[in-house]
């Protein structure tokens, strides 16, 4: 797999770490109850085809973006 | 008087009538985050893209991320008394150890553990990356068609450089 | 016995070099350009081995990567190598498999005798039973009589190493396709990577006779060789496809370079933007009795070999074909002298085809199969019947049951081949719009085709660069139509086995016993039967089966389907995939800036993640159960000096520094003055701890922080998150200085002594830098960060410096605070000292526990926000008999307490999983006595209590006691000192 790091361009899939789905909003800190900061972290949708997630450039610039991947094939879409 | 000692003071030297790995020592790293156009008065032009180094009054100016830049000196640089207060200021001249490898070979030597691309065409002088050797981050500057700087971080140098030596046994005669 | 010899005049082989080799020790000869297969058909070798159950005598049946029998182990104990695909050379040590003490000889051929037996689900369905261990009692003797090559215990000694590659164009195969599509592509300019197995390009071409054919090809290369653009690579395999046209191939180097000291093997990863599949067709046996005596080969292989390597059958060939290609291997053994009986499963041939082998002198028998193959150890007879029936006396059997597209690299990436009936075989089911395929894997066979093809996506490869093209010329010449009659069983019933998987020894009759058990799908057919699972991956035999079973079933090929093809394509060595991650380069490794320090100073050294650290030192004592205790009374009674530098550290700068942190760590950050340092501790967001450390607030603005050894990286990267997607409105800069910054502990009660000594103009007194506290003072110029920090629990202080001066400062502190008779203690002792004073660490923080439970939930801000303060209140968190920890004191003399030890109450019976387990433990030289940290259900309410101690890996059982887990110095009078 290769990644389209926005500030490196395209890299192959070992530079990077996976940091999650990043369609879920996160509760603005010291705001939200118990339950909005459970459903936040522990409860996520599995889809299958375009997702849009975390990525982190570790080994290279560092930049955390996000990412849409198709889960099932693999499909590299747009990078922000 | 306290000395420096490098990382690969007990490294085995490389030696090949094709291909040189060394240290290249005696250098200063900055760490400068903030806009462009607050630093560039001190420092000159920066580069404009991010993997790409410009040359300017002695300095390898290089641009890691947006608004961050890696300014390399000599070796008792005095250019962040200037930028106090410009940008937030790291030092790192200890952190990274600077390997070079230069040659003929460098570049296949190279892609025997990088996914980059070093076709000389693509990757040509001026430019960086910063990627993975051996599983541990390494920026890769090339500074001429068959020169490469390799900033490796300071305590994975002798590891990363044992790694290139290795890699490139081949041309040892 | 022999059914070949080699010629005086033609092929390939480059007579003026001979190659001495050995085969089962026995020295043979051959030529540069041959195989080992040449070789040995040349040299009388038609019994190559015994077969995988039955120990029935095989000999080699191609000339390619599809080699089913001719396996051998080469040199340096590689097994399972088709001698197909081995280069000659000189010294070369091949030794014969499955067969002992020969493969003339092989005792376990009883094997054969018994083989009613044998039949497939026979092993599974007699050595389950009658007990429950039968198959594991059993397996060992059954695996040791049916086998294919042995591993080795012993190192490679060879070199392999691994490569990145970027093209535009990937043409894999080098046959007339391949060789106008890369061409062609070539031509354009575009970066374009000729992929070929063989040791020689051209595919087919290198079988042939025709001179144009020759002449062409090597124009082709010669042009391919002398574009910049283009990287030609002979023995090189494209062995998987997988994401965003991701291929690994394997280069196999000669071995002339190997010697030299270059790898043996590359494999190279390869990325391409667009790929030419251009990797031919396998030409598949016909399914009869007897059908795997040596000598029984495919027509093609037959014609590669007299053709390419001048090895010729000895005097007769019969042949049997159901199309036209085998004719081609007919005419040209025929003109080369030998006698050729053709059985023709069709009973109207095309008449050019007629007429020409009645001009040659062949024997034809239209509509007529092979009936049975006699000969013990080689074909001596073959039998015919059907419109005609004959008895022929021959030297080999040259079979062609029709082509096969090799469909798999095409396949990998999930696209399943389809069938096409009219060549009867499987084509690419679809292509990604990156990927093309040419000439025969298509389907479309013939020379004139395949450049055609070759031309045509070689084109289409590089239109989307906007690159011109020039097609490439073919030679002379026009293509036969390709005419087949699909024959998939015995035309007529045989006495002997009828083989379908000659690797795996499945007979038809096999398949139909698969079929009357109801494994009737080909995925449950080739577990059943092993079909397809030898090391051929079933390239010649996968079709035959399905055809069988669809037959069986009544329903059409491509209803039956396909197997999956997976990679690799060929056999791939695992010292390829390893390359050069093996022993001292498996990963990488982490040197602290005072390793050299340590070194010189007597450590030995012990992993600890990446890092390599000081484990204890040599002055203490040789073995580290007896250095740390030496090392721990140094510090509590003296001052000893220490390696930090591995713990993770982050500069964390900015206008918004102090609202970060205040917001990362559960206490308060916010209002730390200048120049002090405080411990803080991080949860996730679901309320666990994830790192605790001591972080200093160097200006308004920034702040140096620490984290644990294990868990800088993460940390490093949470803070990143936080900052780069979540918290974009907080302006702070993050950079790990993990790397610029030396540490090193100074600890004991002399340790403000040693300080001054070593800094002699620096105020350290506790006035001004009380616990806590933190000065920056400089030593020749060098910035040097004081802390004043306690791991140990003693009068403690870390030193910090940038890492080139760190060696130096080292050896400035063992020479200034030498009266005090300072000295190095290892991890060891740093890890036994904070479990006496009842500091987490790792072993604690491991991911599960959260502030309750490690003792530290007073440390929570009641008011302001942290991460993790939400699901931290989760009801289960909050439970009052959750494991917390505790500390345990032993309770019996001479008797040990032990890491992981199971803790049960007193009363309990010993069993199960226990009410906690002890996390850290130690020799207490303040105690006399081992203790430990430990994690027990409801925690120190237990404190005083008694528990069993139980190590059920030793059977040992002690009796310890629930205390505090501070140990010593409860009030802090030493750490205030």
């Amino acid at each position: 797999m290769r990644i389209p790091c926005p500030h490196c361009g395209e890299r192959d899939v070992s530079e990077f770490r996976y940091g999650g789905d990043a369609t879920k909003q996160r509760p603005r800190h010291g705001e939200g109850d118990l339950k909005a900061w459970h459903d936040y972290y522990f409860l996520f949708d599995n889809p299958k085809g375009p997702h849009t997630e975390y990525w982190q450039h570790v080994l290279g610039c560092r930049h955390w973006f996000k990412l849409t991947r198709n889960t099932a094939t693999n499909e590299i879409g747009e990078a922000s | 008087m306290l000395d420096r000692r490098s990382a690969l003071s007990l490294a085995k030297s490389y030696a090949s009538p094709v291909l040189q790995i060394g240290e290249a020592r005696g250098f200063s790293l900055l760490q400068a985050a903030g806009p462009a156009k607050a630093i560039s008065p001190i420092t000159g032009k920066l580069p404009a893209k991010v993997g790409t180094a410009s040359q300017t009054d002695g300095r390898t100016l290089m641009r890691t991320g947006e608004n961050q830049f890696w300014i390399i000196g000599p070796e008792n640089d005095a250019i962040a008394k200037k930028l106090e207060g410009v940008a937030i200021l790291t030092p790192l001249s200890h952190s990274r150890t600077r390997i070079f490898i230069e040659g003929a070979p460098a570049r296949d030597v190279l892609s025997k553990g990088v996914p980059l691309d070093f076709h000389p065409t693509v990757f040509k002088p001026g430019m960086f990356a910063m990627t993975g050797i051996h599983h541990t981050p390494v920026l890769v500057h090339c500074t001429s068609q068959t020169r490469f700087e390799i900033y490796a971080l300071r305590t994975f140098a002798l590891s990363v450089h044992d790694w290139l030596t290795d890699a490139a046994l081949e041309f040892v005669e | 016995m022999t059914a070949f010899r080699r010629l005086e005049k033609g092929g390939r082989i480059d007579r003026s070099k001979p190659v001495s080799f050995t085969y089962d020790g026995k020295p043979l000869s051959g030529f540069a350009g041959d195989t080992l297969a040449s070789a040995l058909l040349a040299n009388g070798k038609t019994l190559t081995s015994r077969s995988f159950k039955y120990h029935r005598p095989r000999g080699i049946v191609s000339a390619g990567v599809e080699e089913p029998n001719g396996l051998f182990t080469i040199g340096r104990n590689e097994p399972n190598i088709p001698a197909t695909t081995i280069d000659l050379t000189d010294g070369l040590v091949a030794h014969s498999q499955n067969a002992w003490p020969s493969p003339d000889f092989d005792v376990m051929a009883v094997n054969s005798l018994l083989s009613p037996l044998f039949q497939s689900g026979f092993y599974y369905k007699t050595f389950m039973g009658p007990f429950k261990k039968s198959w594991m009692f059993y397996e060992p003797f059954i695996r040791r009589a049916a086998g294919l090559g042995k591993g080795s215990y012993e190192k490679d000694s060879d070199r392999y190493d691994t490569a990145h590659e970027f093209c535009d164009v990937l043409v894999v195969g080098s046959g007339p396709a391949g060789l106008a599509a890369a061409l062609t592509a070539g031509r354009s300019g575009a970066r374009v990577v000729l992929v070929e197995q063989d040791a020689e390009f051209g595919g087919q071409l290198l079988s042939e006779r025709t001179a144009d054919f020759e002449t062409w090809r090597k124009a082709q290369l010669a042009e391919l060789s002398s574009l910049s653009n283009v990287k030609i690579r002979a023995r090189t395999t494209a062995q998987g496809l997988y994401d965003d046209n991701f291929i690994v191939l394997l280069q196999r180097h000669e071995e002339s370079d190997a010697a030299k000291g270059k790898p043996r093997q590359t494999l190279i990863s390869l990325r391409a933007k667009s790929i030419i599949f251009a990797t031919g067709a396998l030409e598949r046996p016909l399914v009869f009795s007897n059908n795997d005596r040596p000598g029984v080969m495919l027509a093609s292989a037959v014609r590669t070999y007299l053709n390419r390597f001048a090895v010729a059958p000895l005097k007769r060939v019969c042949m049997v074909t159901n199309n036209d290609t085998a004719y081609l291997t007919a005419f040209d053994l025929a003109e080369a002298g030998i006698a050729v009986t053709m059985a023709d499963h069709r009973k109207v041939i095309p008449s050019d085809l007629l007429s020409r082998a009645a001009m040659l002198g062949m024997a034809m028998f239209p509509g007529t199969g092979v009936a049975d193959v006699e000969g013990a150890k080689q074909v001596s007879r073959v039998q015919l019947a059907g419109s005609h029936s004959a008895s022929i006396e021959c030297d080999v059997l040259a079979m062609s049951g029709g082509w096969s597209p090799a469909v798999h690299l095409t396949s990998h990436g999930g696209i399943k081949p389809a069938y096409d009936e009219k060549i009867a075989a499987f084509v690419p089911g679809g292509f990604a719009a990156t990927h093309f395929g040419a000439g025969a894997v298509m389907g479309r066979f013939g020379t004139q085709a395949a450049i055609k093809d070759g031309n045509e996506m070689g084109a289409k490869a590089v239109a989307d660069f906007g690159k011109t093209v020039k097609p490439v010329a073919p030679p002379e010449g026009k293509d036969r139509a390709y005419h087949i009659l699909p024959v998939w069983l015995p035309a007529v019933a045989g006495k002997g086995k009828a083989f379908v998987d000659v690797q795996s020894d499945v007979t038809v009759k096999d398949i139909k016993s698969a079929h009357q058990e109801g494994y009737v799908s080909v995925e449950h057919l080739k577990r059943y039967t092993t079909l397809g699972m030898g090391t051929d991956q079933g390239k010649t035999s996968n079709i035959n089966a399905i055809a069988i079973m669809a037959g069986l079933r009544e329903v059409p090929i491509m209803q039956a389907g396909t197997t999956t093809f997976r990679p690799p394509y060929t056999g791939l060595a695992v010292g390829a995939i390893a390359g050069r991650t093996i022993g001292h380069h498996f990963r990488p490794y982490r040197l602290s800036p005072l390793h050299d320090a340590n070194k010189a100073s007597g450590a030995t050294f012990i992993e600890a993640g990446l890092w390599m650290r000081a484990w204890y030192y040599a002055w203490a004592g040789n073995s580290p159960e007896t250095a740390y205790i030496r090392e721990m009374e140094l510090v509590r009674k003296g001052v000893g000096l220490a390696d930090v530098s591995t713990l993770g550290k982050i500069d964390v700068q900015g206008p918004d520094a102090a609202e970060f942190l205040n917001r990362v760590y559960v206490n308060g950050f916010a209002k730390l003055p200048v120049g002090k340092a405080r411990y803080g501790v991080m949860l996730n967001d679901d309320g666990v701890v994830l790192d605790d450390g001591t972080t200093t607030r160097i200006s308004d603005t920034q702040f140096y922080l620490t984290t644990t050894t294990a868990q800088a990286g993460e940390v490093m990267s949470w803070l990143e998150y936080l900052l780069q997607v979540h918290w974009t409105d907080l302006e702070v800069h993050v950079t790990s200085l993990t790397d610029e910054w030396a540490g090193m502990a100074v600890s004991g009660p002399k340790s403000r002594e040693a300080l001054q000594l070593a800094f002699p103009d620096a105020d350290v007194s506790t006035e001004n830098l009380p616990y806590m506290g933190c000065l920056e003072v400089h030593l020749d110029d060098v910035p040097i960060r004081l802390l004043r920090l306690s791991f140990s629990g003693e009068l403690a202080y870390e030193v910090h410096c940038p890492a080139d001066y760190a060696h130096a400062l080292w050896e400035h502190f063992l020479k200034m605070a030498a009266p005090l008779g300072i000295k190095p203690y290892g991890l060891e002792a740093l890890a036994s000292l904070r479990i006496e004073k009842g500091h987490v660490a790792g072993l604690e923080l491991d991911h599960r526990n959260t502030l309750d439970d490690l003792g530290l939930g007073k440390m929570a801000g009641k008011e302001k926000a942290y991460i993790g303060r939400e699901l931290r209140m989760r009801e289960a968190l909050q439970a009052p008999e959750r494991w917390s920890l505790v500390g345990i004191e032993l309770m019996e003399a001479d008797k040990k307490l032990r890491g992981g030890s199971i803790l049960f109450s007193a009363g309990d019976e010993i069993k199960g999983h226990g009410r906690g387990y002890i996390t850290s433990v130690t020799w207490s030289t303040e105690l006399n006595k081992f203790i430990a940290l430990g994690l027990y259900q409801g925690g120190l309410k237990h404190e005083g209590e008694d528990i069993i101690c139980a190590f059920p890996l030793k059977n040992e059982q002690v009796k310890a006691r629930i205390v505090s887990p501070h140990f010593i110095d409860r009030e802090g009078a030493r750490l205030n000192a």
